[in-house]
């Protein structure tokens, strides 16, 4: 209960490193991040341009950091952020960011915008503005191990169910395998068949593989909420079940930031490399492709689109490997307007799905996906984040779209042949 | 050749020359077309060439060599093989050239001044190589300065052509620190026309050129704010090179072995000047059209601009300064040392928030 505005400011003190600190200096005030949003391209509300939502954080960098800002702030020019305008800015902050980098992605200049507006997630939960939905994951993350409050018995269940349903057995706690498996919490409850399809392909391409029962979950809300201090804690887990059971890699399950807490952010947080590889399931797929292991059968003949995850595709770069994947099951596989590298967000990422109060705006800017479905029209969307499919599926609903949305894992083990 | 058949050659007209040299009219026509193309002119312009330059008296031309390698001269006769240019040559009498004429000492000074005084006013004097004015004695002709002998010249003449870039801007003598003093004709000769055809050496063809146009029009070609003839300087190398089209592509040669090189893609980061000179290479190339040097896998190298010798290396991307801190260093130095202060003191005051970060829990997200 130690939440507030001093707390805060002082974080955002702590936060403005080296490059926050040119991204500020380096801003031309052009507003091209502004047509790169979602939330300002689908309400027209200048409120959403992606710097602005830093403006508190960049008043303090500059009464903080800089001679004039300093000269400003003593001669009573420029006024201190007060604690009603970070409660104002949360829905900016959070409700209106998907921490989906295409912002960053446009920038005239290099800023970095999305990296920004993490570092501002640190002060503002520190200050105790962070959306009730977010602090909830976060809490049972902590107290219970998963945000949606999942515990190792339900996962066992779906073990149970998705042995019977394949004939396949599925590992728990082996020490010395190649891989180690995550999943989202999602996975576990609305897509079990995620954990059947892995058991299909690595069966299929005779690697070893387990999951562990200390570090099922990979998501990260402390990531999400802003916080290193409790996503340390979370990550944390992951590591200690990897290394423990001696595994080479570990992989990030069908989920975008679950990858960018594990692949990137992982090993900065606890402070020292990993000890084994991070990769995201369609990474591994990709090797498993390349390396001639996959012998699949059949084609898709129904239409097929590919949603990239932003996390995956312009945050992690992971672009070409969901395409030669889809390639191998598809014979009609189309392209969205500006998909790949600059593909709209879902709407739902950073950990915007989990904030109640924000639905409405969420949908609103659903129709930039919409609109990018509509131009091509498929029969079926193949997307590789849980996150992004739960998203999609409440949006298509929204807007009475009659649109199947499936997982690219469980799409490739379909194909995959059953053993003699 | 006796002193008389020698004058006999020098007052026979364009056309008598051609036909005694056993050109006829049909190649006579297609040299006036190639030449009016190789100058921009329009094609209408062939024709008037061609009576022009049939009735034209073969000019004097007295050539002097000052600061300079003879690679210019070079240049010259590599183009005297069958070409347009060995045609170029039987129209102009070429009255005194230390390098091409037979005569020497006192009857090679004599020739010059003979054609002087016959051709006063209506000569052309072209010059290779800069002039040393720091201390004269560097160079000397028969015992005379050069820059006497340039004055003595230029006097009488109609134009000057300083060729190759020591006698358009100074050159390799002019670069730093310029022991000898060296300048360029166009800052010595200033009641004379002076037409700078750089280059080191320039393009043979664009020498001939020059002259060609001034016996067809009794007029110099029009010329840009460095002097230079516009047909052939008016556009950079970069603007007409083939592997344009890789450098808008952004695919650029690493080194001079890797896959970039060897697919011919651009040489911009290996230092290629062509996007700073102003010459014909890419469109006319060298060696009878054969290549030119990016071609031959290697960037330009600005030879035929102003102050080329120091402006940076030949392998530095001009994106990098050629002088980097060498003007304003105190004031950079001043600046950094500002930049130093005010960066100990925010990380001073960055220090003392990240020594009372406080480690959040749960309940840490709670007012």
């Amino acid at each position: 209960m130690s939440a507030s505005l001093d707390k805060g400011v002082r974080v955002l003190k702590e936060m403005i490193d080296a490059p926050i600190a040119s991204y500020f200096s380096s801003c031309v005030h052009c507003g091209i991040c502004a047509e790169a949003c979602l939330f300002y391209t689908e309400t027209g509300d200048p409120k959403y341009t992606p710097i602005h939502k830093l403006e508190p954080m960049r008043r303090i960098y500059q009464q903080e950091y800089t001679l004039l800002g300093r000269l400003a702030k003593m001669v009573g020019l420029s006024k201190s952020v007060t604690d009603e305008e970070l409660a104002e800015w949360q829905e900016l902050v959070y409700n209106s960011c998907t921490l989906c980098g295409r912002c960053s992605a446009v920038c005239p200049v290099g800023n970095d915008i999305v990296y920004m507006v993490r570092k501002m997630r640190e002060g503002m939960s520190a200050a105790g503005h962070a959306p009730e939905g977010i602090k909830g994951a976060v809490t049972r993350t902590i107290n219970i191990g998963s945000p949606m409050g999942v515990k190792l018995p339900a996962v066992k269940a779906q073990m149970k169910h998705i042995e019977a349903d394949t004939g396949i057995a599925i590992p728990l706690d082996q020490e010395g395998v190649e891989y180690m498996v995550t999943l989202s919490s999602m996975e576990i409850i609305n897509f079990p068949e995620y954990l059947g399809a892995i058991a299909k392909v690595m069966r299929h391409v005779g690697r070893t593989w387990t999951l562990s029962s200390e570090a099922f979950e990979a998501t990260n809300a402390g990531m999400q909420i802003g916080n290193s201090d409790l996503a340390r804690v979370i990550v944390s887990r992951v590591v200690a079940g990897a290394e423990k059971l001696k595994v080479k890699t570990v992989i990030s399950p069908e989920c975008g930031h679950a990858y960018t807490a594990l692949r990137w952010e992982g090993a900065n947080l606890i402070g020292r490399p990993f000890t084994f590889k991070v990769q995201h399931i369609v990474e591994t797929l990709e090797e498993f492709r390349a390396a001639g292991l996959l012998k699949l059968e059949g084609m898709e003949t129904d239409r097929l689109s590919f949603h990239d995850p932003c996390q995956l595709a312009r945050r992690g770069g992971v672009i070409q490997p969901q395409r030669n994947l889809m390639k191998m099951v598809a014979k009609d596989f189309v392209e969205m307007p500006d998909a790949g590298y600059m593909n709209w967000c879902c709407g739902g990422g950073g950990g915007a799905s989990s904030i109640e109060e924000g639905e409405e705006l969420r949908l609103e800017a659903f129709k930039r996906k919409k609109r990018q479905l509509d131009a091509v029209k498929p029969d079926r969307l193949v997307t590789a984040c849980a996150n992004c499919r739960i998203v999609l599926e409440e949006g298509l609903e929204h807007y009475k779209m009659n649109l199947p949305v499936v997982g690219l894992t469980e799409t490739i083990a379909e194909h995959i042949p059953d053993p003699e | 050749m006796d002193l008389l058949e020698y004058r006999a050659t020098r007052t026979k007209t364009v056309g008598e020359a051609l036909e005694q040299h056993g050109i006829d009219r049909r190649d006579f026509l297609k040299l006036c077309a190639a030449m009016a193309t190789l100058l921009a002119l329009p094609a209408s312009a062939a024709e008037q060439l061609a009576v022009a330059l049939a009735k034209a008296r073969r000019p004097s031309v007295i050539w002097l060599s000052f600061q300079e390698c003879t690679g210019c001269t070079e240049s010259l006769t590599r183009s005297h093989s069958p070409s347009l240019e060995s045609l170029i040559f039987d129209m102009i009498s070429l009255d005194y050239h230390h390098t091409l004429q037979a005569a020497s000492g006192e009857a090679a000074e004599a020739a010059r001044e003979a054609a002087m005084k016959e051709n006063a006013g209506k000569y052309l004097v072209a010059v290779d190589g800069s002039v040393p004015m720091g201390n004269p004695g560097y160079s000397t002709i028969a015992g005379v300065a050069n820059i006497d002998v340039l004055r003595e010249t230029a006097k009488d003449a109609a134009a000057i052509l300083a060729v190759g870039t020591c006698a358009a801007y100074g050159g390799l003598p002019a670069a730093q620190p310029n022991p000898t003093g060296a300048v360029a004709i166009s800052e010595l000769i200033k009641d004379k026309p002076v037409v700078n055809i750089p280059g080191c050496p320039p393009i043979p063809t664009v020498i001939t050129g020059v002259i060609a146009h001034y016996l067809a029009f009794g007029a110099l070609p029009e010329l840009d704010a460095l002097g230079r003839p516009k047909a052939f300087y008016g556009e950079t190398i970069h603007d007409r090179c083939y592997r344009r089209p890789f450098y808008d592509q952004g695919k650029f040669a690493e080194t001079f072995d890797d896959e970039g090189a060897r697919r011919g893609w651009c040489l911009f980061k290996l230092g290629c000047k062509g996007p700073v000179t102003y010459n014909a290479c890419a469109t006319m190339k060298w060696n009878g059209g054969v290549s030119f040097p990016i071609q031959s896998g290697h960037g330009c190298i600005g030879c035929s601009e102003p102050n080329f010798w120091d402006a940076g290396g030949f392998y530095e991307a001009l994106s990098m300064p050629a002088h980097p801190l060498k003007v304003g260093a105190a004031a950079a130095a001043a600046g950094v040392a500002a930049g130093a202060a005010v960066t100990f003191f925010n990380r001073k005051k960055k220090g003392a928030a990240k020594a009372g970060h406080e480690t959040t829990t749960l309940e840490d997200l709670e007012r």
